[in-house]
């Protein structure tokens, strides 16, 4: 599948979602010499510093959700990706459910607290996820098998504020998709 | 201006900032002797008086002794105005005349003005013609873009997508505008224009999140992770080529934004445990620590000037600071009065004004000295602005 494909893709996919409300359809043919359009113009065949294709498949877009199976989410300390020796059986019984169930894939949802920068901590969150990944992965998890996502600070668990609320909402949450 | 707190160029953590107390900046006295008739014309009375207030180099007085006055007419042209002014300030002066049909011509006509006597009186840009683009969250992943003028009308919703919305910066042009949204499910960056269309700028594995466009408008930089963890990349616009310039694999980059030259990228990084902000020279990928002090520095934001204003954490809250890489730096900082608890800097094209939150609500500081002023007066939670640079 070539990046242009799944660029179009994703594009189909925004103007189906967007064109009650942004008309990003419509305007397309009407106004074809707007700058405002030429402007939107979609990045295609995004290469990397050795000429290689950048791809964009993501779990999310391409596999169903698999419902009904949930996991405890995985805590953090505060500004701290780093995986307490508490948390890693919770990572385990997500290791064994993957050996056990060869169609099932796996995306990692990291998230932060309130407190900072929303934009650091999306960065954070991504690498909370990471660190469950890799430890994952150490498992003998394939790596093609796991995807991350970052919220950051932007889905908390629990509205509020204070450490009881904060140390809920410095997760890992896993969710399952079927191939 | 007063000192206060000598700079220690070797302090640590909570060594104080220069914080600069200032009684407001110097003004000079404009009068207004025009005539006005119809609604129209008292709009742009109103709108003018209300700008080069706003502009912070002119207080607006009555009687014979202002140094700038604008005299002659604004008249009713049935919908609009129809305007025949002269303004003069020590032994100078510059026409004026024009018209307008429709309240929003008169208003930009009004901001025109405004921002060309910023620009003959003072030799500074004006910003009455600029808009000011910001987040508000209802709820978990539950927020929206909007934007309104630089001074608070024509506010309007620009997504109706109710999911996370991250980060919104415009580009140089003053119509694009980047930001992080969630409507995928994942971080994606999206690329709107005021005129509503969008569409994907990066859609890759893991984060894509921080699109900041070079001043020349053909280099994007963003943070991505389909390589591992959060690195900065610049991706050019019109051959998709993708460079990475960080390798922090214990670290996460955030937040880049483009030197006026567009040779460096200043952008936060945790490499060293705690976010503090570096530059990197793009050509040759060569990154500087420029902060030490404090727990956080995030949010950088560079100007046309060669200036940088971020957020700093010392004890506790935010305040809002500004350094220059090349003069003094960190040492010679200085603290924005009454900033304390304000996030999320952006500055105006006039390198004086900085619009910030406070978590909840979006107000204009100047660093010059004058009250923080508050941009809109909507219930709700409203963070992130950006202002555009035209």
């Amino acid at each position: 599948m070539s990046i242009r494909f799944i660029l179009a893709a994703h594009m189909a996919l925004l103007c189906t979602l967007l064109s009650l409300n942004t008309g990003c359809s419509n305007k397309k043919s009407a106004e074809a010499n707007d700058p405002e359009l030429l402007d939107n113009a979609a990045v295609t065949n995004v290469t990397d510093e050795q000429g290689n294709a950048v791809s964009g498949s993501r779990f999310e877009d391409m596999y169903k959700r698999v419902e009904g199976i949930t996991f405890a989410p995985v805590y953090f300390a505060f500004d701290s990706y780093a995986l307490a020796p508490s948390e890693a059986s919770k990572i385990d019984k997500v290791a064994q459910h993957l050996k056990a169930n060869a169609s099932h894939v796996l995306v990692i949802e990291g998230h932060c607290d309130e407190r900072g920068s929303n934009e650091y901590n999306l960065a954070l969150g991504e690498n909370r996820a990471q660190s469950v990944r890799t430890y994952m992965t150490n498992l003998g998890i394939a790596a093609d098998r796991i995807q991350t996502r970052s919220y950051g600070s932007e889905k908390p668990a629990v509205a509020g504020s204070g450490e009881a609320v904060w140390r809920l909402n410095r997760r890992g949450e896993f969710a399952l998709y079927q191939k | 201006m007063i000192l206060v707190g000598a700079p220690c160029a070797h302090a640590q953590g909570s060594a104080p900032l220069i914080v600069i107390q200032k009684e407001g900046a110097k003004k000079d006295s404009v009068t207004l002797t025009f005539r006005v008739s119809g609604a129209q014309g008292r709009l742009f009375q109103q709108t003018l008086q209300r700008d080069l207030e706003r502009s912070g180099w002119f207080k607006i007085v009555q009687g014979n002794h202002a140094t700038v006055t604008l005299s002659g007419s604004v008249s009713d042209s049935g919908s609009g105005i129809s305007s025949a002014l002269h303004c003069a300030w020590g032994g100078r002066s510059f026409p004026w005349t024009r018209s307008a049909q429709g309240q929003e011509l008169v208003r930009q006509q009004a901001h025109q003005l405004a921002d060309e006597m910023v620009r003959l009186i003072k030799g500074e840009k004006g910003i009455a013609q600029t808009k000011i683009a910001f987040v508000n969250r209802r709820g978990s992943n539950n927020s929206d873009l909007y934007v309104c003028d630089a001074d608070g009308f024509n506010f309007r919703q620009l997504t109706q997508d109710h999911v996370a919305v991250v980060g919104p910066r415009w580009a140089p042009n003053g119509r694009t505008l980047y930001y992080t949204s969630f409507i995928q499910g994942y971080p994606t960056i999206l690329k709107q224009t005021l005129g509503g269309g969008r569409s994907t700028l990066a859609p890759f594995r893991g984060l894509n999140t921080g699109a900041a466009v070079s001043p020349d408008g053909s280099t994007v930089a963003l943070i991505l992770s389909y390589q591992g963890n959060p690195e900065l990349y610049t991706l050019h616009l019109a051959s998709g080529s993708l460079v990475r310039l960080t390798s922090t694999k214990t670290g996460v980059e955030a937040s880049p934004c483009w030197s006026p030259d567009g040779q460096s990228i200043v952008y936060v990084s945790d490499v060293s445990r705690t976010p503090q902000l570096y530059t990197i020279h793009v050509a040759s990928k060569k990154s500087t620590r420029i902060t030490f002090r404090g727990s956080e520095n995030v949010n950088p934001d560079w100007n046309e000037k060669g200036k940088i204003v971020y957020a700093t954490r010392r004890s506790g809250s935010y305040q809002i600071a500004i350094l220059d890489p090349r003069s003094g730096g960190e040492a010679a900082a200085e603290i924005i009065p009454s900033s304390d608890g304000f996030e999320h800097p952006s500055w105006a094209p006039d390198s004086r004004h900085v619009v910030c939150s406070n978590g909840s609500s979006i107000y204009i500081l100047d660093a010059l000295g004058d009250p923080p002023v508050r941009l809109t007066n909507i219930a709700g939670k409203w963070i992130s602005p950006d202002w555009s640079s035209k």
